[in-house]
């Protein structure tokens, strides 16, 4: 019965490409959709950072005051019904200062996460398409600079190029790729032994269209998967930027640099730091539900015995 | 396998290099005066000239580096511009300190990880098995600084159980180790776990069992051993953070290691020392993974063989 569905799927999917319009009976996508969606922890991950994305898009409705109102009659406030989660040492009110900040955090985030792919996805097709020299050259610069620990030579390119929200987006990504470039690379020598591409190569295709039609779209995957990864890294490591005092600078509402400013604090208020990093954990927890559940769903034989 | 360890030698020596220019154009990372960013935007231009004869800056970009590193090869790192002590001596009272935390961290993480991952094994997809899967993700998606304060705000405010800051003796050792070793867990739990599982599927086991051997004597005897093999493996990758791993810890507790020197220096723009620990580091690192990769060699002859 299967092999007969099996059939029926690919007679559609024949037909449809002989038609040109190129519908697939069930894509990978939707295979992989079909498991993840059973990973009760994914969802859960899923529906935290669907949560965060409203909350950041949100923020000027949601909030209930402005980030840089200072009172200073009101500060330290403890937690109320007024100020849900109390006010900070200029009587800003925190919960909202947390709502902005999510907008500061995935910002840097994708930001950083989008640079550091771009170079690292970039590095990654050339070294394993081309292999040889341009092979040899490009590992070679992932090795060198997979001997720094990222945190630390972000922390000194942040430093000589001081704070702000691009300069963390930089700092972190010019540390960052390499992890991209190995993975993309060990997918690409996989898909170049492929006979599609055996195939493209006897026609005479161009090593551009090849690259770009059979390549790109398949080491994709791949790709999407380490964003989903890298992604509680970024946070992290540029809350850790900022919490130093070398990325987002106070009074840009940054989830870091008000976990830095409330531990000045923490014996009268100690609401500003716990709750900023509870909003910084429950986000990455989040990220991580769904890059572990992307990896279980995409390679099943993996998944834990 | 000689000619592998040839390559893997000359590898290595190629990414050192690599590594020692990187952290000498770190200062040149943006277009602007060095001279500038070490003193900042308001330094008076002889403080800027002095600055610029001290470290050759006026010479080609080349030069500047080979005069660099053949000093370093001499053991001479610089001059620190805030302390004005040489390099060498700042990072020599200050490196043993993060490695004795950044060890006893590994260490706690060692036997947690093994601990919970043996456990996980034993009572397969139990809720045990389930939780020591699920809170190795719990440690990683903390923000260490964060864990840190939080650790502190409790045992060291709150209960007063340990100092707040600084460096006393055993008692404020405790929390930023203990920092380390949880969020390090998750390195050993998970392999641990599957390494025993493989293990207690094997003939060896069962024959032992069948030999009416007591199931604690299993374990510790013939299963724990085996499963190990691999940890050591596990335990040679981390290697590498043994230096650098604690930064942002030493921060929070207020410890005099290198990472609170790295920060201070990065901030008061110190760009000798900054430099400097970004080389040792980072050869260490390099240093780490030769190690690592031989260790590997020498547990799995396979590899040896495949090459």
């Amino acid at each position: 019965m299967d092999i007969n569905l099996n059939y029926e799927e690919f007679k559609t999917d024949m037909d449809n490409s002989l038609k040109g319009t190129r519908k697939k009976g069930r894509s990978q996508i939707q295979l992989v959709w079909a498991r993840f969606k059973r990973n009760k922890l994914a969802v859960i991950g899923l529906s935290i950072v669907i949560l965060v994305i409203l909350i950041a898009i949100f923020a000027p409705i949601i909030s209930p005051y402005d980030p840089y109102m200072t009172s200073p009659i009101r500060k330290l406030e403890a937690p109320s019904s007024e100020h849900l989660l109390g006010t900070d040492a200029l009587g800003r009110d925190v919960l909202t200062r947390l709502f902005y900040g999510s907008r500061i955090a995935l910002q840097i985030g994708v930001l950083i996460v989008l640079f550091e792919g771009f170079i690292g996805i970039g590095l990654g097709i050339l070294s394993g398409y081309f292999g040889g020299w341009i092979d040899n050259i490009i590992m070679g610069l992932v090795d060198i600079f997979h001997s720094f620990p990222v945190i630390i030579l972000a922390m000194a390119i942040a430093g000589i190029m001081g704070q702000g929200i691009y300069n963390v987006v930089i700092a972190l990504g010019v540390v960052g790729w390499t992890t991209y470039a190995r993975m993309v690379r060990s997918k690409i020598l996989t898909i170049k032994e492929a006979d599609y591409v055996e195939a493209a190569l006897a026609i005479g295709e161009s090593t551009f269209s090849i690259i770009v039609r059979y390549i790109i779209p398949n080491a994709l995957s791949t790709a999407i998967i380490m964003v989903c990864i890298m992604m509680p890294t970024a946070l992290i490591a540029s809350a850790t930027l900022s919490f130093l005092g070398l990325g987002v600078q106070p009074p840009t509402p940054s989830w870091g640099s008000m976990i830095a400013a409330g531990r000045d604090y923490i014996l009268q208020a100690p609401w500003i730091s716990t709750s900023a990093g509870i909003f910084i954990m429950v986000t990455v927890l989040g990220f991580n539900f769904i890059g572990d559940g992307l990896r279980d769903a995409l390679d099943p034989a993996t998944k834990r015995n | 396998m000689n000619k592998n360890i040839f390559k893997k030698l000359f590898r290595t020596v190629l990414t050192a290099v690599g590594v020692t220019l990187i952290a000498f154009l770190i200062l040149h990372f943006t277009p602007g005066d060095p001279a500038r960013i070490m003193l900042g935007p308001y330094a008076s231009e002889e403080n800027l000239a002095a600055v610029r004869a001290k470290f050759n800056l006026d010479e080609p970009l080349y030069i500047q580096y080979i005069s660099w590193v053949t000093n370093i090869a001499k053991g001479d790192l610089g001059t620190s511009i805030r302390y004005n002590r040489p390099v060498t001596e700042l990072i020599g009272d200050r490196i043993g300190i993060s490695l004795l935390l950044n060890l006893s961290g590994l260490l706690i993480s060692l036997i947690i990880g093994i601990f919970l991952g043996i456990i996980a094994a034993l009572k397969k997809n139990s809720w045990l098995d389930y939780f020591s899967t699920t809170q190795a993700m719990f440690w990683l998606s903390i923000p260490s600084f964060w864990l840190a304060i939080v650790l502190l705000y409790i045992f060291g405010l709150k209960l007063r159980w340990v100092p707040i800051a600084g460096m006393y003796g055993f008692s404020s050792f405790i929390l930023p180790a203990l920092c380390l070793g949880l969020q390090q867990e998750a390195w050993f739990a998970r392999p641990m776990r599957s390494e025993m599982l493989e293990v207690l599927n094997q003939q060896y086991i069962r024959t032992a069992k069948a030999k009416g051997i007591k199931n604690f004597m299993v374990i510790g005897k013939h299963a724990l051993r085996n499963a190990l093999i691999p940890i050591i493996t596990m335990l040679a990758l981390r290697l590498p953070w043994i230096i650098g791993g604690s930064v942002v810890i030493e921060v929070v507790f207020a410890w005099g290691g290198l990472g609170s020197l790295l920060v201070n220096s990065v901030l008061a723009r110190d760009y000798p020392v900054v430099q400097a620990i970004l080389l040792i580091i980072s050869i260490a690192v390099v240093i780490a993974n030769l190690l690592a990769d031989l260790v590997y060699t020498l547990i799995d002859p396979r590899i040896r063989l495949e090459g």
